[in-house]
């Protein structure tokens, strides 16, 4: 099993009162390292619920969920909390930044929870921010930051971990059509030259031109699976 | 460690502020609270502490100075036979019918007979030899001066004790009593006041030893044995704690204030939890991206513990410094309140109780901080 994330025969629903919905049918897929997958079709159709399940944030009803060869399954709450900390980054909608911190101690911050000690973390938090362009804004808080400047340091955050797995739910929904480009090819970037797999779903459909691969999902199942052959972001 | 409790408090702390009042004015309640029970039971035992001699002889089995009654003269002589005893002083006290201005109607009050010379040793440390010599006036009293509007007289005023008139001669401060006024008179004068129903007995007599002379030995001889016992003998501390015990537990007060300490508590601690939840839950999406990104809920429990126990921490200066300008008020206006360091410290712990109590419940904010929240 070569790929980085596996989803074999996956299925979810969810039940509100006495309504049942499925939101994931039978849904398999394989995703490689190195290269930004995006999981692409209109809201509502489960790419979120999906991407819980690969990350091992949500548990499938049916089906098995293999991530860097582990079956998620296997792992117990507080080893799933473990292998989400050493091997996995995630980028949200919402850039979810604590208003209290700067720039820099926003990426420090989970670093000093992996146990770096404060000048590593210092070192490699500098780092990441200069890698999403934020060289010069170390020292800013979110109130003082632009949307696309704040997702760049949720990216940041993600990315000082050097983790394998880099997730992005709707990364670029917030903002303009130029910070969504600006994030979408930090994340095609980081893939390609961390050999990180990133999974990225979005309706967005501006997106699609800046993937590796597209994954075309509507109504719990995918529906194409197509290579697009972006060229690499400069 | 990027110190995110602390940074998060400092630049939020207007959402954390009103669980840091709660927490404040829970630390004065209790604190004013005890200040004011302290106070005023300890009062019961202030004619005791502010004066002189190491033993009072008293009528058996009393509990506090105001239950006296009068003891048979032997115990007088008893006391002077013994070569440890330097002094005798009899003290007497009397209840008394105050009669003033018509518009304040009766007043039941306590009437202290003392000796008049200025080396005496009753209220020694609160009346001045020149306050004591203005009592040697025939039917002159002193009374505190807290206690004057309460009687509707000033310096000079006329009123009338079980039938006798008397007058005004001075005020003194500290005189305050439980559950009445207390009138300062010379022992002949009171005994004119007691219309001689005691016999020209006084209710106690309160003894110097000599220099250096072991109390408690001084004490266990002149302790009358055998069940006819006419009267006791305590040590000054003995007798005090004695009139504070008596208005603590057997008059239901002290139930009274513990209680109503529980209800501070329990209030303090449900604003305090609400409030403080509330801070809490403002940042739960940034709490679950960290519980995303693998950062455990130990972990985040132990920021918002860190959080109330800062948030504890400064009500509890701001309650402090409260308690102590209400306390200062309270000197000025001769409100008997008073604090130990023991009182203080439990009260501190109570309130930091209240905080990390509440920073518990406030950790079950972080339960709903479920990444999932984040994926809609
Ligand atoms: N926790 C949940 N409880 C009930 N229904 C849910 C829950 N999460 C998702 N759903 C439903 O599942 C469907 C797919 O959701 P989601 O995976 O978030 O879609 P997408 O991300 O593609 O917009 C939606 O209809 C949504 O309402
Ligand atoms: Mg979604």
């Amino acid at each position: 099993m070569n790929a980085a994330l596996v989803a074999d025969a996956l299925s979810k629903s969810f039940t509100t009162g006495a309504v049942r919905t499925d939101v994931l049918r039978d849904l398999s897929i394989e995703i490689a390292a190195g290269e930004l997958t995006l999981v692409s079709g209109p809201s509502g159709c489960g790419k979120s619920t999906l991407l819980a399940i690969l990350s091992g944030l949500l548990r499938p009803d049916g089906g098995r969920a293999f991530a860097l060869g582990q079956d998620l399954a296997r792992l117990r709450p507080a080893e799933l909390e473990r292998f989400r900390l050493h091997h996995t980054g995630f980028v949200f909608q919402g850039f979810n930044l604590f208003p209290a911190l700067s720039a820099l101690e926003q990426v420090m911050l989970p670093l000093g929870y992996l146990g770096l000690d404060d000048a590593i973390a210092r070192r490699r938090a500098a780092d990441a921010l200069a890698e999403v362009g934020l060289g010069s804004r170390l020292q800013l808080k979110p109130a003082e930051l632009s949307g696309g400047e704040k997702q760049r340091v949720a990216i940041a955050r993600a990315l000082a971990k050097e983790p394998q797995l880099l997730f992005a739910d709707e990364p670029t929904s917030a903002l303009d059509a130029a910070n969504g480009q600006i994030v979408i090819d930090t994340l095609h970037r980081i893939a390609r030259t961390h050999g990180a797999t990133v999974l990225c779903v979005s309706h967005d459909p501006r997106l699609v031109g800046h993937a590796d691969r597209v994954l075309a999902m509507e109504d719990g199942r995918i529906l194409a699976d197509r290579r697009t052959g972006a060229p690499m972001p400069a | 460690m990027v110190p995110l409790a602390r940074k998060t408090l400092v630049h939020e702390w207007r959402r954390f502020l009103p669980s840091a009042l709660a927490v404040a004015f829970s630390g004065l309640l209790l604190l004013v609270q005890a200040a004011l029970v302290f106070g005023i039971f300890n009062s019961s035992a202030v004619y005791i502490r502010k004066s002189g001699g190491e033993l009072w002889l008293g009528y058996p089995g009393t509990q506090s100075i105001e239950l006296g009654r009068p003891i048979p003269q032997q115990a007088e002589i008893a006391a002077l036979m013994d070569p440890a005893v330097g002094r005798v002083e009899p003290f007497n006290w009397i209840d008394g019918d105050w009669r003033g201005p018509a518009d304040k109607g009766g007043v039941s009050v306590f009437v202290s007979g003392i000796d008049t010379r200025a080396d005496a040793l009753m209220f020694a440390d609160a009346l001045t030899p020149a306050q004591r010599a203005l009592l040697d006036e025939p039917d002159g009293v002193i009374v505190d001066r807290a206690d004057l509007a309460k009687l509707g007289l000033s310096v000079g005023g006329q009123a009338v004790i079980n039938g006798h008139r008397v007058r005004i001669v001075g005020v003194g401060s500290g005189l305050r009593a439980l559950g009445g006024v207390n009138i300062v008179t010379s022992l002949a004068t009171s005994r004119r006041l007691d219309n001689g129903d005691s016999g020209g007995r006084v209710a106690y007599y309160v003894v110097k030893l000599h220099d250096g002379a072991d109390a408690a030995a001084a004490r266990k001889r002149l302790q009358p044995q055998g069940q006819a016992r006419t009267f006791e003998v305590w040590t000054r501390d003995a007798f005090a704690r004695r009139a504070v015990t008596y208005w603590m537990f057997e008059t239901g007060a002290g139930l009274g204030v513990v209680l109503l300490a529980i209800v501070v508590f329990v209030v303090g601690a449900l604003i305090t939890s609400q409030t403080l939840m509330g801070a809490v839950a403002g940042s739960i999406r940034e709490y679950a991206t960290l519980h995303a990104l693998g950062v455990g809920f130990a972990q985040l429990r132990h920021v918002v513990l860190k959080q109330a126990a800062w948030v504890g921490a400064f009500g509890l200066v701001v309650g402090g410094v409260a308690t102590a300008l209400v306390v200062l008020l309270a000197h000025r206006r001769d409100v008997p309140v008073q604090l130990d360091l023991v009182t203080i410290a439990v009260c501190a712990t109570l309130v930091m109780g209240i905080a990390l109590l509440s920073g518990l419940a406030a950790v079950r904010a972080l339960r709903h901080a479920d990444p999932a929240l984040l994926l809609r």
